[in-house]
């Protein structure tokens, strides 16, 4: 069995890695911790885990690894105290929201001789590796284009603090496809334009709501992204992964979320789509309890992570000296 | 009053028609390819005539549409303008801003009337979603994002397919959003785009272009040339209290022959409408000439796209934004 302790609950997405754990056979949820423990105390109720109070002594359990589910901006020191400890870490996405402190995580995971993953899990989505598989397979030849979008809704709380999120919706919806198409072309990134907006919730955030990056990669396939917390509050479903890729002997798109249910819900006065397609998150925990296991790299590695932030202050760059810069 | 057709393609039948509609009769059909010209004026029982400079100065003529290839547009307005002629000229405008202006000049010194076809204005789909976001459904509005194109048009050796002079998708197809954006959201400030332009070893053009307007609203434009088949318009507006969507695939209508021998043919989704948004300007153009309305696009207008469109391609040579 293998043994893993969550730190934080901040990020939505601590809730499903969670499920996952207490789905899988040969893992468990083995203790939570939160700087809020309020909320981690709350958690480990409802995953049916302990909590334990003081970081030290999480640290200083049976845990074979840890998730770091925190705001972005403790994600390092959260990560170097895990790393110091022993523990292999699977980090939420960005892995930092600077280039220094993701940096750091993978030098302090290094050091210590642990795995470091980033939580990318659109790499499990079906529709994704896919299309990825029919770019291998070469029937599709070269790659001259994409357009990428990944959509949310504006997600509030920390998320709009800049101090604890590190920006806004270009933070949190650039590294997901910046990653995807890395992995997917294995090409990196090597120059982004980018447009910043904040006039879709100018009420109620001060960070920017959405991101119009113009990218370039390697062999100089030209790259249109918007990451955006676009979605209103009455749309279906929480927004989307889509990509279309121009390539030489055709045209892939994916909408990587697409597999759903229109539901009209009168009760509620709502119309909401309910996903039906493989969970993909449950792709990235297993691969994280079999890395943990194995004492191997997870798949998507801190390098990964690393790349990704990359991108993303590159285009927060652009955007302050408006130019198209390096990455 | 009596219509000459410059330039006998598609396009060129499509506005005889409309100007037959509007009670028009269609003079002269004139086009360097013979056959073009031939067949066009036998339907409408016109003249045909193999040189479109020349009938330009047709004398019973008060109206030409030019439907030639881009960069020929600005000679014949000025032509036609020097003969005293009306002009409907198909969008681009012309092939360079500097075109744009000596055309203009020569219509405002002959004292004719000169209407660029920016056809996407009269849609109704792109009124609907104008209505919509003047109307204040979605609140302010703060992000326009627009997707328009298929297939690359023109066969083999046609003109489309020389960037040089059609510009690609960007300057043909895409100014009709980039217009369009202007339109709604007034006076764009900078503009970023990356243009595929590609000729071997497919010829795909593929432009994506951020712009950002000086109301601070940011348009997101993709057009495409660079599809197998198809064609597609897409719209989306985002703003600070919902979001208004277009599709061109969600269609009350599509239908799909079945073909025996060929293998499965294409679905072309239809939205018909009573009046064809061709026939919408069509009747503006000549409300105007008769000095019963004024026009929803000027020559100005046709102007003002071209330079979106010329400074989309020069971001896209220099790989960094531009200012309007």
């Amino acid at each position: 069995m293998v043994n893993i302790g969550i730190m934080s609950f901040a990020h939505m997405h601590a809730d499903s890695y969670a499920a996952c754990l207490n789905t899988l056979p040969d893992a468990c949820l083995a203790a939570v911790w939160d700087d809020n423990a309020r909320r981690g105390r709350a958690k480990a109720r409802a995953f049916k885990t302990r909590f334990i109070n003081k970081l030290d002594a999480f640290l200083a359990s049976d845990l074979d690894g840890v998730i770091i589910t925190s705001e972005n901006v403790k994600h390092r020191a959260m990560a170097e105290a895990a790393a110091a400890a022993g523990k292999w870490i699977l980090c939420e996405k960005p892995l930092a929201p600077t280039v220094e402190d993701a940096r750091a995580i993978v030098a302090a995971c290094n050091k210590a001789g642990v795995g470091l993953g980033t939580a990318f899990p659109c790499r499990y989505a079906l529709p994704l590796m896919e299309a990825k598989a029919k770019l291998d397979s070469g029937e599709f030849g070269a790659v001259y284009a994409v357009a990428c979008t990944n959509h949310g809704q504006a997600p509030g709380g920390w998320f709009a603090d800049e101090e604890l999120s590190g920006g806004g919706a270009t933070m949190d919806h650039t590294v997901h496809v910046a990653d995807l198409l890395r992995w997917m072309l294995g090409k990196e990134f090597t120059r982004v334009h980018c447009e910043l907006g904040n006039q879709l919730h100018k009420k109620t955030l001060k960070t920017d709501d959405l991101g119009s990056l113009n990218l370039e990669m390697e062999g100089g396939i030209q790259v249109g992204h918007l990451a955006s917390w676009s979605r209103p509050v009455s749309y279906p479903t929480w927004g989307d992964v889509t990509l279309e890729i121009i390539c030489e002997g055709g045209v892939i798109n994916v909408d990587a979320f697409n597999q759903k249910l229109t539901v009209y819900d009168d009760k509620a006065k709502r119309v909401n789509w309910a996903p039906w397609g493989d969970n993909p998150d449950l792709g990235l925990i297993s691969d994280f309890v079999e890395a943990v296991r194995d004492k191997r790299e997870p798949s998507v590695t801190g390098i990964d992570g690393l790349r990704a932030t990359e991108v993303t202050t590159a285009a927060y760059a652009s955007f302050r000296t408006g130019t198209a810069v390096k990455i | 009053m009596n219509v000459a057709i410059l330039g006998c393609g598609g396009m060129g039948r499509l506005h005889a028609q409309m100007a037959v509609n509007c009670g028009l009769r269609v003079a002269v059909c004139a086009d360097k390819v013979r056959p073009a010209a031939a067949g066009l004026a036998k339907d409408f029982q016109a003249k045909a005539m193999n040189d479109p400079m020349a009938a330009v100065s047709a004398k019973q003529v008060d109206i030409v549409v030019i439907t030639t290839p881009t960069p020929t547009h600005k000679a014949l307005v000025k032509a036609a303008a020097a003969a005293g002629k009306h002009i409907f000229c198909e969008k681009p405008f012309a092939r360079t801003s500097a075109d744009c202006r000596q055309a203009i000049a020569a219509a405002d010194k002959a004292g004719v009337k000169l209407f660029v076809g920016h056809v996407v204005r009269y849609f109704q789909e792109f009124e609907a979603m104008r209505a919509q976001v003047q109307g204040g459904a979605i609140g302010a509005p703060g992000w326009a994002k627009l997707y328009r194109g298929g297939i690359y048009p023109g066969a083999p050796g046609s003109w489309f397919r020389d960037y040089g002079q059609s510009g690609g998708v960007t300057l043909d197809c895409m100014i009709h959003d980039l217009d369009w954006v202007r339109y709604v959201f007034g006076e764009p400030e900078r503009i970023f785009c990356q243009a595929l332009m590609r000729k071997e070893p497919v010829q795909v053009d593929y432009s994506q272009v951020t712009m950002r307007m000086k109301s601070g609203v940011i348009a997101t434009v993709i057009g495409t040339w660079a599809h197998p088949a198809g064609f597609r318009v897409k719209m989306e507006i985002c703003g600070d209290s919902g979001m208004v969507q277009f599709d061109s695939n969600d269609a009350p209508l599509s239908a799909q022959p079945r073909q025996a021998a060929s293998g499965p043919s294409m679905i072309v989704p239809s939205n018909p409408v009573s009046v064809s948004p061709y026939q919408l300007e069509w009747q503006d153009f000549i409300g105007w000439i008769n000095g019963t309305s004024t026009p929803r696009v000027t020559a100005a207008d046709g102007l003002r796209a071209v330079e979106m469109a010329e400074a989309a391609l020069k971001s896209a040579a220099k790989r960094q934004p531009v200012n309007l």
